[in-house]
């Protein structure tokens, strides 16, 4: 069995311990369960994800901070964990995005890219050298075939779809909270607010607009698919993915 | 030093007598009548030397020549024919006959079998026996009548549609019915018309404007020709054939 | 000697009133000298595309199979068809990688696309062999009769035909485009695309 500190078998992450368990792995999630909460509720007409990002010293400028990343106009992410992991993993990610545009025209639906962030971070709990990823990621996205969706990813690889989830410290009364509060055809403005409540459970110190990150998806018209592309056939799409400005932040917290 | 470079190697420097100056002709003989027509741009590679530069010409009342190809040798062609025309009326007092003509112009461009005019001639008009007809040259002579021909760059594009919509090739007509060996002047004058503005749209050297001759049997009605826009009559003689010339507007891009 | 021109064909597909329509000779020759008159260049990638492949003989088979691959690794991870647009751009990008020893095609493509309202909307497009893609609203064409092609169909093609027309006008153009072409020709095959169904007619042509 693995000991507190892992025992013999901690030291080769490819090594399996004879209960079966790959220790680093269970490490690496409880890496993730050590960062700030984040969350994701998919609504009828649009997908919230949030996180809070609290700064250990009022002296650090807070601006620079950001967790929740847009990956490419249809795709956003949000994770708890680690910070740089995360970044590499966006970087991975937007490159993979553009990977995918430059053969077909478009950006990837949701499910392909989440696979694809995914197979990183399964490759770094198999490869020699490397150790895994300590975040967990909430990917959510748009697209024509899946509509909205949410998926969650873990340092393992092994990923979900969630009709809404949470990670990091608070994940537990989070998901609680969120059972609760659920329903199949809650709005995107019912969810963002159901998500700011979720976070505020658990939250320490105050809840403003330079602690608390959102990004959402709006699931385009058909009137607005219709339209095409922004300027023309070989204008940029339009994005579906976005995250809101502090003003906007601001104005859902006073509400 | 003084550079001998030149003089190491002998540099051969060749006059090219020739070029080529785009556009397209076309000719489609009827029953009684013959149409020839031409697009009126001139260029040279990708520059335009002029959006009317005429390659079709009246030669007689009942003769009208399109020449294509390199247009000082085409104009120089034409000037001759023309030329040999009069000698003719002041030795025979009338006008040659079309079939005359198409020999005697065979006879020049072979005269000139190894500097060739480099230009593709069709000579459209009336028979002596009335019928409409065309003869479609090469640059050193070789001839034929036929009942449409188009030449010059845009020749590709332009005879296999010639070929569809006037012999009706890979078309099958209705049961016991047979396709017209003739067709009436007016869809004669719109397949013109399409022929040139899908030519226009596809090649560069091909538009501006478009002339078509319209050459009518004697005694024959204007049928067909009443009601066209800017329809302009060019004979010389009375109680003869007549010729005609309708001016249209091409796409200039 | 041009490589384009070593085997010959020629394809060509129209847009008609919610349906499409792709259509190639059979000719695969070596030169002059003709070798068959059954060479199919034009294959089914979905049940409501197709795509066409003039040029080098050799290249038809290798691409074919190489857009198969692609796009079965395409359906099984995105489980669903590829759509019209996305495959052309897979056809440019596939093309663009060879850009300096490039396959010897020039590809046409021709299908329905799935609208955002659920209906279908006609696609054509075609690229020179190195994937330039061109999204042409009437017709486009290829090969060694193409400027035969462009000529017939810019004289024969109207907006909004409906299937049997529209499978008249393009057998036409192929036909009379095809016999001013000595590189193409001996027969033709058609296919026309509907919402419901494809309609696949094999033409006889001049044989010389």
């Amino acid at each position: 069995m693995a000991s507190a500190d892992g025992g013999a078998y901690s030291y080769s992450l490819t090594v399996f311990s004879p209960s079966g368990k790959l220790v680093q792995i269970e490490h690496a999630l409880a890496a993730v369960s050590q960062g700030t909460t984040s969350l994701g509720i998919k609504a009828s007409n649009g997908i919230v994800i949030a996180t809070e990002k609290k700064s250990s010293s009022i002296l650090i400028d807070d601006s620079m901070i950001e967790k929740v990343a847009v990956i490419c106009p249809n795709i956003g992410i949000v994770y708890s964990g680690m910070g740089p992991d995360f970044r590499v993993l966006i970087a991975r990610a937007r490159k993979s995005a553009q990977a995918y545009w430059k053969v077909y025209g478009e950006y990837p639906p949701t499910k392909v890219l989440t696979q694809e962030i995914a197979t990183v971070m399964q490759q770094a709990t198999q490869s020699g050298g490397v150790r895994p990823f300590g975040v967990s990621l909430l990917v959510a996205g748009w697209d024509i075939h899946r509509g909205p969706s949410l998926y969650q990813v873990d340092p393992s690889g092994s990923f979900w779809a969630w009709k809404a989830s949470a990670i990091g410290k608070n994940m537990i009364n989070a998901k609680t909270f969120l059972e609760k509060r659920y329903n199949d055809d809650i709005s995107l403005e019912d969810a963002i607010h159901t998500a700011l409540l979720t976070l505020k459970e658990g939250f320490e110190g105050q809840m403003t607009e330079k602690t608390i990150e959102i990004g959402v998806i709006t699931v385009p018209t058909i009137e607005e698919l219709e339209a095409g592309k922004e300027g023309g056939e070989s204008g940029r799409p339009r994005p579906t993915f976005r995250k809101l400005t502090e003003e906007e932040v601001k104005d859902y917290l006073a509400l | 030093m003084p550079d001998t470079t030149s003089l190491d190697h002998p540099a051969q420097r060749a006059f090219n007598p020739y070029t080529e100056n785009g556009g397209t002709i076309l000719a489609i003989a009827g029953a009684d009548f013959s149409v020839i027509a031409g697009d009126t741009r001139q260029s040279e590679g990708y520059s335009i030397q002029t959006r009317y530069a005429p390659k079709v010409f009246q030669l007689t009342d009942r003769a009208v020549l399109a020449v294509n190809g390199f247009a000082a040798d085409g104009n120089m062609f034409v000037k001759k024919v023309k030329q040999r025309l009069e000698w003719y009326r002041h030795a025979h007092s009338k006008d040659m006959p079309l079939r005359a003509i198409a020999r005697l112009i065979q006879t020049m461009l072979y005269g000139r079998r190894f500097f060739p005019y480099y230009v593709y001639n069709i000579l459209g008009g009336i028979e002596e026996d009335g019928t409409g007809a065309v003869y479609s040259f090469d640059p050193v002579g070789s001839y034929e009548r036929e009942a449409c021909r188009a030449a010059g760059a845009a020749q590709s594009l332009v005879q296999p549609f010639l070929d569809n919509q006037i012999y009706f090739k890979n078309q099958r007509p209705a049961h016991n019915t047979s396709h017209p060996v003739h067709l009436p002047l007016a869809t004669v004058l719109s397949i013109v018309i399409d022929s040139f503005t899908g030519a226009t749209e596809r090649h560069i050297e091909v538009g501006d404007g478009l002339e078509i001759y319209v050459v009518l049997a004697k005694g024959r009605g204007l049928h067909g020709l009443e009601g066209v826009r800017g329809v302009q009559e060019l004979t010389a003689t009375d109680d003869g054939e007549r010729v005609f010339v309708v001016r249209r507007e091409l796409k200039k891009d | 000697m041009s490589v384009m021109e070593y085997n010959g064909g020629s394809v060509i597909a129209m847009v008609g009133k919610d349906c499409v329509a792709i259509a190639s000779d059979l000719r695969l020759g070596n030169q002059a000298l003709g070798i068959t008159s059954n060479f199919q260049r034009v294959f089914p990638v979905t049940n409501r595309l197709y795509i066409g492949l003039p040029g080098l003989g050799t290249d038809v088979t290798t691409l074919r199979e190489r857009f198969r691959y692609r796009v079965n690794m395409y359906t099984i991870k995105e489980e669903r068809d590829i759509q019209p647009e996305t495959f052309a751009h897979l056809v440019s990008s596939t093309l663009y990688e060879h850009r300096f020893g490039p396959y010897f095609i020039e590809p046409v493509i021709a299908g329905l696309s799935k609208a955002p309202s659920g209906g279908f909307k006609p696609f054509i497009a075609a690229t020179d062999l190195i994937g330039c893609l061109n999204f042409a609203k009437d017709f486009v064409v290829a090969g060694t009769a193409s400027a035969k092609l462009f000529g017939v169909a810019e004289g024969l093609w109207e907006p909004d035909l409906e299937p049997e027309d529209l499978f008249e006008t393009i057998s036409q153009t192929l036909l009379n485009a095809v016999d001013r072409d000595a590189f193409s020709g001996w027969g033709a095959v058609v296919h026309v695309i509907t919402k419901d169904q494809v309609v696949t007619r094999t033409l006889k042509g001049r044989m010389d």
